[in-house]
């Protein structure tokens, strides 16, 4: 056997679980963490566009999980456009706004790249807080919109039980994973790395820095963007705590650093580690220690940068790299290079 | 016909003038060294060049065309490539990573850029580092691993900043021949250089600047005899009349 079967083999038997567990699993709250799991996993890949591949650390990425759920609820509710459309209404905005944050932002480093990304979401989340209006567009200001559960059925992209949102946020998921895997591959991906360790450097050999982050931003926050949608069809009510809020961009992140930025499992590690954490403190501990979740992320975040700054995939893609040498019997030929890349 | 031309070039940084009316010019296919005391602005005259620094006055001619003010990335595209004094790998990627972002500057494709990557690294005998982590190279790598990525953008003429500062002398030789090499390829090479050995050996012409004003300007001989060169290195007194 050689490594890349190996490889195959355990994504295809990774697949498969995962398309085979709602027939196994029935309960409606098991598949529901589930579905919140692989959300978090595609809005952490959708983040990790910027925030690993292009060295930034944006924290305000709930204003385009807001974008897109607002936007298709709004056209629904009101114009009676399906939320298919809508979502891509909401992505095309939210690429448009990543755009036009990205632009002055970009400029700054470090910490202060971050609290502004911060500044322009909570701005956004006060904004609509307190506009009913916003031209034709009724927003409703704090109480968000409770989307009846009216025409039940995939054109109006609500459903019954939860196996069709688990599939569809599975496919959305294996799909931004695919396409981080293809852009990490490609020129934007070398570029955006390049740019985001020695900006200097990279504009030297040819790259214009800004140019390749605004791309990113702006696939970035389409992607997010299409997860608000699923989010508002899923949970069938938004208001701007829920999606605009800032929890929501630190949970993103904290699901980045932990699982280890700049990777493509990264993100979905992170998520499988936290996504569970903060569910079951919230069931157990909800009434009595509210926000329990975020100590337990905190503390484990300061432990994996001290001792995994690199995330917890590298020491775990280490281990499995050993157990693959183990399989294919390459360690009695001596110390086997891994790529860096 | 002049590949690079410069026409007093001045560069100010507030009060301080770093480069004071700056004038040279390298034929395609030479080796020009410039050299000059620390703080002579030897660099900041490379920045400028390389369009890190907008020029407070003066012209810069490439191939012909006037680039003040235009972009880096856009001179490297045009076929400007330059290295950097203090080395600048990205540290967390492997060396045959690092060289394919130089190469991603003439082809779209992934295969294409590791092709030439390869190319590149075989040219400066690196192959064998081609997986290390750029972060774990010695000095001597790093520096290497500059001109390997300048060289896979596949530049006309290429901008060395001290690449053999902190080498061993049989590193310092080794560089002298690559560099050598990489002329004989038709490349031309603008090279600030500190030590004189090599300088003296690699370059067809040398300009000496010194508080950013040319002071000389010829052969290597003629350069290492000039009155002028000896009082800025070693001070008045050292003049032998």
């Amino acid at each position: 056997m050689t490594r890349q079967n190996i490889n195959r083999f355990a994504l295809t038997l990774v697949g498969v679980v995962a398309f085979g567990l709602p027939l196994v699993l029935r309960s409606p709250t098991y598949l529901h963490i589930l579905i919140l799991l692989y959300l978090y996993a595609y809005f952490t890949t959708s983040w990790n566009l910027v925030g690993g591949f292009a060295g930034v650390l944006p924290l305000g990425h709930a204003a385009f999980v807001g974008i897109g759920a607002y936007t298709s609820t709004i056209l629904s509710l009101q114009y009676g456009v399906s939320p298919w459309l809508g979502m891509i209404v909401g992505g095309i905005l939210a690429a448009i706004a990543g755009v036009l944050i990205g632009l002055p932002t970009f400029k700054m480093r470090g910490a202060y790249f971050a609290l502004a990304t911060i500044a322009f979401s909570e701005g956004i989340r006060v904004m609509v807080e307190n506009i009913d209006y916003l031209g034709p567009f009724k927003l409703n200001g704090p109480s968000g919109f409770q989307i009846p559960p009216k025409n039940i059925g995939l054109v109006n992209y609500m459903f019954i039980g939860k196996e069709p949102y688990y599939y569809i946020v599975l496919v959305m998921l294996i799909g931004v994973l695919a396409f981080t895997y293809f852009i990490s591959r490609s020129k934007l991906g070398y570029y955006l790395n390049a740019g985001g360790e020695e900006p200097e450097a990279a504009m030297a050999l040819g790259i214009n820095v800004a140019r390749a982050k605004l791309i990113a931003m702006a696939m970035s926050s389409f992607l997010t963007a299409l997860a608000g949608t699923f989010y508002a069809q899923f949970t069938l009510y938004i208001h701007p705590k829920s999606v605009i809020s800032l929890d929501l961009s630190f949970e993103i992140a904290f699901i980045a650093l932990i699982g280890g930025r700049g990777s493509i499992a990264g993100p979905v590690l992170g998520a499988l580690l936290l996504r569970p954490v903060s569910d079951f403190s919230r069931i157990y501990f909800g009434a009595t220690l509210p926000g329990l979740h975020l100590i337990i992320f905190g503390t484990v975040l300061v432990l994996v940068m001290i001792y995994q700054p690199r995330g917890l995939q590298e020491p775990l893609t280490r281990a499995y790299n050993r157990l693959l040498d183990k399989i294919i019997g390459q360690t009695a030929q001596g110390k086997v290079r891994h790529e860096y890349s | 016909m002049n590949i690079l031309e410069i026409k007093n070039l001045v560069k100010d940084f507030g009060g301080l003038r770093a480069v004071d009316t700056l004038s040279l010019s390298i034929e395609k296919g030479q080796i020009l060294g410039l050299i000059g005391p620390n703080g002579a602005g030897k660099s900041t005259a490379f920045n400028c060049i390389a369009g890190v620094y907008p020029p407070t006055g003066g012209e810069i001619y490439f191939a012909g065309e006037k680039i003040n003010r235009r972009k880096p990335w856009d001179l490297c595209k045009k076929g400007l490539a330059r290295t950097f004094q203090i080395v600048k790998p990205f540290s967390s990627k492997s060396v045959l990573y690092n060289v394919m972002v130089g190469s991603f500057a003439t082809t779209d494709k992934t295969a294409v850029a590791e092709e030439k990557a390869l190319k590149v690294l075989k040219l400066l005998y690196f192959e064998d580092k081609k997986d290390e982590r750029a972060g774990n190279l010695t000095i001597g790598e790093r520096k290497r691993l500059e001109i390997a990525r300048a060289l896979a953008t596949e530049p006309k003429i290429l901008l060395l900043d001290e690449v053999m500062a902190g080498l061993r002398p049989a590193e310092v030789d080794e560089m002298v021949q690559i560099i050598q090499k990489l002329r004989d390829q038709g490349i031309t090479i603008f090279v600030i250089e500190h030590i004189m050995r090599a300088i003296m050996a690699l370059s067809d012409r040398i300009v000496v600047i010194h508080f950013g004003k040319k002071i000389a300007e010829g052969s290597p001989q003629e350069v290492a005899s000039d009155e002028n060169v000896i009082k800025a290195y070693l001070g008045d007194e050292y003049v032998v009349s």
